[in-house]
């Protein structure tokens, strides 16, 4: 009888950290500015970057420039960047702004929902960044720092 | 012996004399008026990067002043690299006399 409910006692267990974990955020999916649907799955395997920002946001837009570089240089060492903005904006604003910023990596428009699904800090910009297993690594406030980059970053690439 | 004492004397005072002068050169206060922070959710970007910047002991940003209030080690950071430090955050550190203490 003991022995029945220690195995209970342990599935239960089990099954609450599997649920932990299926909580991630690997269901993302998002509309792009060209109305395609992405999901975070597709970049299953990547070091993922999902960068919330605003057109309105200084920081964020300062901080767009560093992101295409990065983006361009570590491509190949498996480093992708998503964009995506938040609060809900214009679309034509941010397509307009994505355009001329020469932006090399896919941008969504975000919800409350969306950011929710990570963090409930409403600072910008923020840096969500998912590891290959498509798990959480960190979350960064502000505007991300080259140090930070190097230092947090940079290890996860191949 | 009263000759000894006189220059030990005058080396302790100017051993003293030459610390005080170090530790008034080394810590400054500057105040930068900073344009554009009108966004509560994104002027942490600014503290983040003073903070993050060498010789930079401690930092204050309000938003309503609109000011950056900053202590740092003169040896180490300049106050114009402050303001390149807070250029680069995509806010504007204004250009005028500076308030240094």
């Amino acid at each position: 009888m003991v022995k029945k409910i220690s195995i209970a006692v342990l599935l239960l267990f089990a099954a609450i950290v599997t649920l932990g974990q299926d909580s991630r955020p690997t269901q993302l999916k998002l509309r792009d500015i060209q109305g395609r649907y992405f999901r975070l799955n597709d970049y299953r395997g990547k070091v993922v970057l999902i960068n919330f920002w605003a057109t309105w946001c200084p920081p964020c837009r300062a901080e767009i420039g560093d992101l295409v570089k990065m983006q361009h240089d570590y491509r190949k060492r498996g480093l992708q960047v998503i964009g995506v903005t938040y609060p809900p904006q214009k679309l034509a604003e941010v397509r307009r702004f994505v355009r001329r910023a020469r932006v090399n990596y896919p941008v969504g428009l975000g919800t409350k929902e969306t950011k929710r699904l990570f963090t409930q800090s409403e600072t910008l910009p923020m840096t969500i960044v998912i590891g290959t297993d498509g798990r959480i690594r960190d979350i960064i406030e502000g505007i991300l720092l080259p140090d930070e980059f190097e230092q947090m970053i940079k290890p996860m690439l191949k | 012996m009263k000759r000894k004492s006189l220059v030990l004397g005058t080396a302790v005072f100017l051993m003293i004399a030459f610390t005080s002068i170090g530790a008034s050169a080394i810590t400054r206060k500057s105040t930068i008026r900073v344009d554009g922070m009108t966004c509560k959710m994104c002027t942490g970007s600014v503290e983040k990067a003073l903070k993050a910047t060498p010789g930079v002991e401690k930092v204050e940003v309000n938003l309503e002043r609109k000011e950056a209030v900053v202590e740092y080690d003169d040896e180490k950071v300049t106050e114009a690299k402050l303001r390149e430090v807070i250029n680069a955050t995509g806010f504007k550190a204004v250009e005028e006399k500076p308030k240094s203490e």
